[in-house]
């Protein structure tokens, strides 16, 4: 189910266009890589979602519907430039972004006790804001956005900032509310974190939607024909491949006709005799995608 | 979430986060106290000086035209305006009012010879002297001889040795002529005709409270006005340093952060303003007394309609300055740009000698149909003389009040959107721009 659609949304600041004419759809219960190089528009775009600034033209549908105020409850966002209140304490700051989204100050205050658990910072509930870490207030404000279980969230870079002990507690809850159903937008620039977590996503260069779709397939899609294989004995010599590079006694690698499978060339191999230990399709990393996106769109 | 539950949230926060800052604690109980320590640090030279003019002020008299006649020390000590004196008295505040406002006791001490008096003055025992010379009933001349340190004592001795004469001079006539020449308007009363023909109270008490009821009102409305938007501003520019805002826009929207801030801060800035009156009323003067003793018609159409004025003309204000405050990068910014709302807040104050000139005049008339001052301006004429008010300028001027404040609230709301996202003041035309845009 859709949860989330942009409708050839256009935005501009005075005469810089920020966006032009971007659409697609976010899925239920998925993890959506939103990314794109600095000043693409991904920061417009979620702020035309979360209703503080306006499209000049298009259209956001929220939850099957025309996005209205009384949708916010059920959404999150975690800011990329963010902050909270300094001189309150944790729980203040907490139970007042629970409240504004439809708690009650009872259920808040007992779920920032949970969520303060579950981010291993019970300890600093009476603390204010002010004597946290970097870390800390960040997971604080990861914990301020997801107590209230939005069924939409969007985060802007979450874990930056963050040691890898605390990345990986980040991309667990990420993964938890995947298995809850839960949609999650991350924008981010680690790609790294986009292979492991995203289901699909949308790459923005210059205000235009410059790829969408699945991980995998976005990364198919900018791949060379090209497979890995390790065999046990010599490699038969089949069709469809165009070179054969040695990469040690039993590592090849195999570059395809333009049009061919890679599933094409593996039942070839099996028909003619060799013992396949290993065999990769080359999927070619988000980074490089990324940089060659941003690279054609500067050229 | 319903909209007004959203604003009850953001309401009960910003209340809260306000009452509970040191500042604020410290502005609201310190302030009654560092103003008794202002007024007494006032009272101290004024405690001496009291004091002092308990010691008889002794002047020496030279009676060459022997009009006088005095033949031992005569002593003089002017009173209150009688209205005055009544009003105290039913006050039962006479004895402190008398301590801290009462004039010097003056004496009059006959001498022989100029010499003499010369002399004594020279050695301070006399203030100075007074010599009657021979032509004065045809003249009217009086030398007066001062110590060289008498300051401005010397009018109040004269109008003392002029009370002196008069009794003097009149020693002859028969008693009720005599009284009428030495005191001719001793009780006199005043009334004041409205223009339906009816009579009211004129006495100068009167004619004071309904000056002074308007200017609480002014007074108390630009203080809270101000403080408030101190309190709006600090806490914008709060969240904009902090950089909560976009969360704070992703959970409600501008109206509804508008309306909560208003609510929140504004009711902790009118608490802060309760709490000083309160105090005030509490250590009493006596007022109410002193009101009631002098029979004065209270202001009851300009009472009842102080509230209602008071509350819209303060959502008024409070939305145009949060909004255009919001537009300032810092709380510098923030203020200077809120400060025209001040001063505007102010007019009616700055021009009050004008309108006390003429309370129905066409300026009153046209200020009393801006939204801008038609609050203070229905006040302070219905306060005035409520019958010379006609209903029609009291429907028109809160309507006007009314509409503007909804124009206000809206307007003040897209400005908070558009300050809120900016990192840096918006140009005029992105101002323009996003005006035109829904809220």
């Amino acid at each position: 189910m859709v949860v989330l659609t942009y409708d050839n949304i256009v935005k501009s600041y005075g005469s810089t266009v920020a966006l032009r004419g971007v659409s697609f759809d976010v899925e239920g219960g998925e993890i959506f890589g939103l990314l794109g190089p600095n000043g693409a528009g991904k920061s417009t775009l979620i702020r035309i979602l979360m209703d503080i600034i306006r499209a000049d033209s298009g259209q956001v549908r929220v939850f099957g519907e025309p996005r209205r105020r009384d949708h916010l409850d059920r959404m999150g966002y975690l800011p990329e430039e963010r902050g909270l209140y300094t001189k309150l304490t944790v729980t203040d700051v907490m139970v007042y972004f629970g409240t504004l989204k439809g708690l009650s100050r009872t259920d808040a205050r007992r779920r920032a006790a949970e969520w303060l658990e579950r981010v291993e910072l019970p300890h600093v509930a009476s603390w204010k804001i002010e004597r946290l870490s970097k870390g800390m207030s960040q997971k604080v404000q990861i914990a301020s956005i997801l107590l209230s279980d939005p069924e939409l969230c969007v985060l802007d870079e979450p874990t930056t900032g963050l040691d890898p002990v605390n990345v990986r507690l980040v991309q667990t809850l990420l993964l938890e509310r995947r298995r809850n159903g839960r949609t999650t937008i991350l924008s981010t620039h680690q790609m790294n974190q986009v292979e492991a977590l995203c289901d699909r996503i949308a790459l923005i260069n210059q205000g235009r939607l410059m790829e969408y779709g699945g991980v995998d397939e976005v990364r198919r899609r900018h791949s060379k024909h090209e497979v890995r294989v390790q065999t046990r004995g010599p490699l038969p010599q089949v069709a469809a491949v165009s070179t054969v590079i040695p990469e040690g006694e039993r590592d090849w690698r195999l570059l395809l006709d333009n049009g061919v499978a890679p599933a094409e060339v593996l039942t070839a191999l099996v028909h003619a005799g060799a013992a396949i230990d290993r065999f990769e399709p080359m999927l070619t990393p988000m980074e490089d995608i990324f940089l060659r996106v941003v690279r054609e769109g500067q050229a | 979430m319903n909209r007004w539950r959203k604003v009850s949230v953001i309401a009960t926060f910003e209340f809260l986060t306000a009452v509970k800052r040191p500042g604020y604690l410290i502005a609201t109980f310190g302030m009654p106290v560092f103003m008794v320590l202002y007024a007494g640090v006032v009272a101290i030279p004024a405690y001496f000086a009291t004091q002092s003019a308990k010691e008889p002020s002794v002047w020496g008299v030279v009676d060459t035209a022997g009009v006088l006649g005095l033949t031992d020390s005569v002593s003089v000590r002017p009173g209150l305006p009688e209205e005055v004196a009544k009003a105290i008295r039913m006050s039962g505040q006479e004895q402190a009012v008398q301590n801290a406002f009462m004039s010097e006791n003056f004496v009059f001490k006959p001498m022989a010879a100029e010499a003499e008096a010369r002399q004594a003055t020279a050695a301070h025992t006399l203030k100075g002297y007074f010599v009657v010379p021979p032509d004065y009933l045809t003249g009217g001349l009086i030398d007066v001889y001062l110590q060289d340190a008498t300051g401005i004592a010397f009018d109040d001795s004269r109008d003392a040795f002029a009370d002196i004469i008069r009794e003097q001079l009149t020693a002859r006539v028969a008693a009720p002529g005599r009284d009428r020449i030495l005191h001719p308007l001793k009780d006199a009363r005043r009334f004041r005709v409205t223009r339906g023909g009816e009579l009211s109270d004129g006495s100068d008490a009167a004619g004071i409270v309904k000056l002074v009821f308007p200017l609480v009102f002014m007074v108390l409305f630009l203080m809270s006005v101000l403080m408030t938007s101190g309190f709006l501003m600090q806490g914008t520019a709060t969240e904009k340093e902090n950089k909560v805002v976009e969360v704070l826009l992703a959970s409600a929207n501008p109206d509804e952060i508008l309306w909560g801030k208003l609510a929140g801060l504004g009711g902790a800035g009118l608490l802060q303003i309760a709490v000083w009156l309160l105090i005030l009323m509490v250590s009493g003067l006596g007022v109410v007394p002193m009101l009631l003793a002098t029979d004065i018609k209270m202001p009851w159409a300009a009472l009842a309609m102080a509230v209602p004025l008071f509350l819209v003309a303060f959502l008024f204000y409070g939305s145009l300055m949060l909004g255009t405050g919001s537009l300032g990068s810092n709380m510098r910014e923030a203020q200077q740009l809120a400060m025209v709302w001040s001063l505007t807040a102010a007019l009616p104050m700055i021009m009050m000698m004008a309108l006390i000139s003429a309370p129905h005049g066409t300026v009153a008339r046209v200020m009393t149909l801006v939204p801008f001052s038609a609050a203070p301006l229905v006040i302070f004429r219905a306060s005035t003389d409520a019958a010379s008010l006609a209903w029609w300028e009291v429907v028109a001027g809160f309507s006007i009040l009314v509409v503007s404040t909804w124009f206000a609230i809206r307007i003040g709301a897209r400005l908070f959107r558009i300050g809120l996202v900016s990192a840096s003041r918006p140009k005029l035309s992105e101002i323009l721009k996003q005006a035109r845009l829904r809220v």
